[in-house]
């Protein structure tokens, strides 16, 4: 069986860490306005990919740098910055979808991926962008048939991208999925203003809607008001299809979601890639395996188009059906490198000796644990309340980290 | 007098601003994003002061800017 690459989504340096640690192959990340994350409180600058670059190069991480808004012609001088940026600080590859960029990057001799956002759906299509690229997402709206008629189509017409080797093919494999074709969506834009195609998208479409016939006056009934909120993507209990399809890249969605939820889903994940290439994949795997999944941020999960069913499956709530949620306790005060030992300063709710905990930061990125011993104020405790200097045996921490209680979602 | 005033790091480049008030906003041509013209920048703040008949045109700026980072408001005036 082919090795698939195990793409992680990389909002910000909390993100990236965990991915990398999670053992992924290949992360992607956007800088500045020119992602389709613009409107993410923490986005990547300009100034941090020397040390993208060099973090993840070391760790043998490929980087995609998501260069995939529509382009003015008042960004063309961001994006040649950009360019030669990614190419300075030996960035693998930029993932494009405008011509200026996909231009501007083959002339400057950087390697380019194709967003999804050019909606790629068959062969023709990929003869065509091989002129510029090495690497193609296909349309989230094709089945695994559809996506194998492709694969099969570029191996057998031997179809090559500017590098010399044959046209990979990716998919989306897990995370978020709108109602838009290929998230080409307008309706943030018609509503606020706001362009969801310069990365500034409102998610109004995650509401509650209500559809009344103005002739008429009858509202139309359907099962749930969020009639424009898909489920969440999840491939994993049917990965060996997926492997059989012939895609090369496994891209796992979710730029704005949490660190943790990076963590989780690129170390399930990356377990089963790693069973179906020694032959251990099983269903009872999967079943553990969901189980992970459903603990961090999801909107339930389906199958997406891949199997080809008629209809999408919609969530039936707002927000996340994780069944674990976090609480934020403390932050990070101190490190004793030599003990071993982690000083927190406590600032909201109180934490018990047995906790589930997490902690994030930029540089430390994911660490969860569960608290076997803990001490307050230097003595050995059951607990710990506002105000406490909460110390503990850990891995190195940061005085930017934070520290979270996991507790069981309510709402689930 | 008004006060305008832009936080361009939050920018993310769509031009609106720009369509409505050519002669107070810009695009930069160097990094993509708005631009407050005569603007006097005070940590990452852009401000620049205006005559009052500028004053429709810079809240039809700030209602149509979708990150909401362009803020209108009367200078105070000194005795």
């Amino acid at each position: 069986m082919q090795k698939i690459e195990l793409m992680a989504p990389c909002g910000n340096w909390e993100s990236m860490r965990a991915a990398v640690m999670a053992g992924a192959d290949s992360v992607y990340f956007g800088v500045e306005q020119m992602n389709m994350r613009a409107r993410a409180t923490a986005n990547f600058t300009v100034d941090d990919l020397k040390e993208i670059g060099e973090y993840c190069n070391s760790h043998n991480v490929r980087t995609y740098l998501t260069l995939n808004t529509i382009v003015y012609d008042h960004d063309l001088s961001i994006v040649k910055t950009l360019i030669s940026a990614v190419k300075e600080h030996n960035i693998t590859a930029v993932i494009a979808a405008d011509q200026a960029v996909l231009n501007n990057a083959r002339t400057a001799g950087v390697e380019v991926h194709i967003s999804t956002q050019l909606n790629v759906t068959n062969l023709e299509t990929v003869k065509f962008y091989a002129l510029f690229a090495d690497v193609m997402v296909l349309s989230r709206e094709l089945s695994l048939t559809q996506v194998r008629k492709i694969t099969d189509g570029i191996s057998k017409e031997d179809v090559r991208g500017p590098s010399g080797n044959l046209i990979e093919i990716e998919i989306f494999g897990h995370g978020a999925l709108c109602m838009a074709v290929s998230g080409k969506c307008y309706l943030s834009l018609h509503s606020n203003n706001s362009s969801a195609n310069r990365g500034a998208c409102v998610q109004n479409c995650r509401r509650t809607y209500t559809v009344i016939d103005n002739e008429s006056g009858n509202e139309l009934e359907i099962d749930n008001q969020y009639i424009m909120s898909p489920k969440d993507l999840c491939t994993i209990y049917f990965l060996d299809q997926v492997a059989d399809s012939g895609v090369k890249v496994l891209k796992i969605e979710g730029r704005g979601r949490a660190p943790e939820y990076v963590k989780t889903t690129i170390e399930t994940y990356r377990e089963a890639i790693d069973a179906l290439q020694n032959g251990t994949y099983s269903q009872e795997k999967v079943k553990g395996w969901m189980e992970r999944l459903e603990s961090v941020y999801n909107r339930g999960f389906w199958s997406g188009y891949y199997l080809g069913q008629k209809m999408g499956e919609w969530h039936d709530g707002s927000g996340s059906k994780a069944t674990q949620k976090k609480v934020y306790i403390a932050k990070g005060a101190h490190y004793y490198p030599k003990p071993q030992i982690a000083e927190f300063l406590v600032e909201a709710q109180k934490i018990k000796k047995g906790d589930k905990i997490l902690i994030t930061g930029p540089t430390t990125g994911v660490i969860e644990m569960e608290l076997d011993e803990i001490y307050v104020n230097g003595q050995p405790a059951e607990e710990a309340v506002k105000g406490d200097q909460l110390t503990f045996k850990c891995d190195r921490i940061r005085t930017t980290d934070k520290l979270y209680k996991m507790i069981p979602n309510p709402d689930v | 007098m008004i006060a305008v005033t832009l936080q361009r790091n939050k920018c993310i480049g769509c031009n609106y601003c720009f369509e409505i008030a050519p002669d107070m906003f810009r695009m930069s041509t160097k990094d993509g994003k708005s631009i407050l013209v005569n603007g006097e920048d005070k940590r990452g703040f852009a401000t620049v002061r205006v005559h009052d008949e500028y004053e429709d045109k810079a809240n039809q700026c700030k209602e149509v800017c979708p990150v909401k980072i362009i803020k209108v408001h009367q200078c105070k005036v000194k005795k």
